[in-house]
């Protein structure tokens, strides 16, 4: 196929434009590997979703059409599950975004290296893992002996220890807490780039109109951001929605139902009731939503 | 009686005091926003120099009091095997970061060079796997690795990594090809390269550093994740550090949070120096799609 393509070299340019079979072809193992470890999940996902099929049990899997979805709408806690992912992701992600606009407008006049080591330490969170942020705050959440009970007793701020996450009203709190300082640093990177590119006329037109510094921010600099925040957020609800590792590793969706998300109750129903039929079910609804926020993300994208 | 002078010269004093005022303000607040950032990675490494004793103490103390390394010495002489750990973690993501960026870099290119009908399309579903919940593949992909005989082994670890490491791959290769001006492409066709030269001796070397890039964030994602190791790997010899942090939480660990905190260092290190290394492009990593879809 290379030396048939090599004697059409001198329309490559031309041919380039309309299509080449040989360049098109250069996708092919990767949609070859996508179709096999995406594609086929996401079909047999379907399939499961109809069926009775306990891994657990020595039955094969039992046609049973939509009754898992029946079953669904009638579960409380899938309920509170979907209820307490849309917590977590808006939650979390409209306080990092927040963080992360104060820091970068608090950093966006550094220059020289003070200002590049105070980035790069703001940074930081951004690069231990997930786990072990989960763990950190494990233990500095311990009721007895923990780094933040301590620091509200010695400051005067509370007299008795609290039990963040053994609580069923602060665990989701606390967790998202830990999330929140995971995540700012996302935002703080995204918005100094997105700062950084507000064209410099922009600004000085502003202060030659004495625009007050509040002003400046908040008529100027924050529609310029719109587009960077809203990308970011969308990607990064995308991304809480599916977070795992954090509340898995702090609180495993207790106390009670209080932290468990939609991927931890889809994670238990599969892997410790091995009902993978029910399992999938959820996931169907939850692909369906997921499609949802894909879309929003791409027209955000089309519109930029 | 005040003259104009003086009003200007009141003015600009007190523009001066504003300002002096605000330059305060900036100061307080930078030195809280960097004490929430690195508080709690600082009471990771004290409390890892802490012995069990110390680190279980009920009035915490600020820095380690009777400082010890035997922590760490633990990770290697403890019951559970950390080296094993670390050099399954160490093997599997980057295994998935070389396999990744193999197979995205010929789409990547062929994304960016070609206008052929489906190419949007493509472009779009492969954006859309990206963002798929791993929790909704797990069941059925535990089901595939299952009956290809790859439960339990790093192989099908890679395979489960590669679920989010591929797509993420072809966007990122695809933005940084489009950077690369077809020009220069054209220019080396005149000169009698063939399509092999011009994309190993041309494009190649221009696109390495993407590479390494886009390489680094698939390792960094593989190494953060939890889900697949925790559900395909059941002998413990063959876990990841995320899944034997988690795991010897219920075991060596219980008590024992001076242990725990060096396990979490150990586990942060790799993932500090990639994110340091990549630090100028995480936002087009993170965002990537986001430049080259439009």
């Amino acid at each position: 196929m290379m030396e048939a393509a090599s004697a059409h070299a001198t329309n490559v340019l031309r041919r380039k434009r309309r299509g080449t079979p040989w360049l098109d072809s250069m996708v092919a193992p990767a949609l070859g590997v996508l179709a096999i470890v995406v594609g086929y999940p996401i079909v047999y996902t379907l399939v499961l979703s109809a069926h009775d099929y306990d891994l657990a049990g020595t039955e094969a899997p039992r046609y049973i059409g939509v009754a898992n979805y029946h079953k669904l709408v009638e579960d409380p806690t899938f309920w509170k599950a979907l209820v307490n992912s849309g917590i977590y992701a808006f939650g979390s992600v409209a306080v990092a975004a927040l963080i992360g606009l104060a820091l970068a407008l608090l950093t966006e006049d550094l220059v020289g290296r003070k200002g590049r080591i105070a980035r790069m330490l703001l940074l930081a969170p951004w690069a231990v893992p997930f786990v072990v942020t989960a763990f950190l705050f494990r233990y500095m959440y311990l009721q007895n002996g923990g780094a933040i009970n301590a620091a509200l007793i010695e400051t005067g701020l509370i007299r008795a220890p609290i039990p963040w996450l053994n609580s069923a009203y602060l665990a989701m709190p606390a967790v998202m807490v830990a999330n929140v300082w995971a995540m700012a640093p996302f935002f703080f990177l995204l918005l100094s780039a997105a700062l950084a590119g507000i064209p410099n006329e922009v600004i000085e037109s502003a202060r030659v109109d004495r625009a007050s510094r509040f002003d400046l921010v908040v008529r100027i600099k924050l529609p310029f951001l719109r587009n960077a925040l809203l990308i970011g957020s969308l990607l990064m609800i995308i991304a809480n929605f599916n977070d795992f590792a954090k509340i898995w590793a702090m609180t495993q969706g207790g106390p009670g139902y209080s932290t468990t998300t939609l991927v931890i109750y889809v994670y238990r129903q599969a892997f410790e009731k091995f009902a993978f039929g029910y399992a999938s079910a959820i996931g169907v609804v939850w692909l369906v939503l997921l499609l949802g926020f894909a879309m929003a993300y791409l027209r955000a994208l089309r519109a930029n | 009686m005040p003259t104009r002078a003086d009003d200007v010269r009141a003015d600009r004093r007190k523009a001066e005091s504003t300002r002096r005022a605000a330059r305060a303000f900036q100061a307080v607040v930078l030195l809280l926003a960097l004490a929430w950032s690195l508080a709690p990675i600082y009471w990771m490494v004290a409390t890892s120099f802490k012995t069990e004793l110390e680190a279980a103490r009920l009035v915490p103390t600020l820095w380690p009091h009777d400082a010890t390394i035997d922590n760490y010495l633990g990770l290697w002489t403890g019951s559970l095997p950390f080296p094993s750990f670390f050099l399954s973690s160490l093997t599997t993501c980057l295994a998935t970061a070389v396999v990744s960026v193999l197979i995205a870099t010929p789409a990547g290119y062929a994304l960016s060079r070609t206008q052929f009908r489906l190419r949007t399309s493509v472009g779009y579903a492969i954006l859309v796997f990206r963002m798929l919940p791993l929790v909704v593949l797990l069941a059925p992909l535990y089901l595939l690795l299952l009956h290809a005989r790859l439960l339990d082994t790093h192989a099908g670890l890679v395979v489960g990594f590669t679920t989010f490491g591929l797509p993420f791959a072809v966007w990122m290769m695809k933005s940084f090809i489009d950077a690369v001006p077809i020009e220069i492409e054209e220019a080396a066709r005149v000169d009698g390269y063939s399509r092999l030269q011009i994309l190993l001796r041309i494009v190649g070397p221009l696109i390495l550093p993407g590479l390494l890039t886009t390489a680094t964030f698939v390792f960094m994602e593989a190494w953060n994740n939890l889900i697949f190791p925790l559900t395909f790997v059941t002998t413990l010899e063959k876990q990841t550090l995320p899944a034997a942090l988690v795991l010897s939480f219920t075991g060596q660990f219980k008590t024992d949070w001076g242990g725990m905190m060096a396990a979490a260092t150990v586990t942060t290190v790799p993932l500090m120096i990639a994110f340091f290394a990549v630090q100028r492009s995480m936002v087009r990593g993170l965002t990537s799609g986001a430049v080259a879809g439009a």
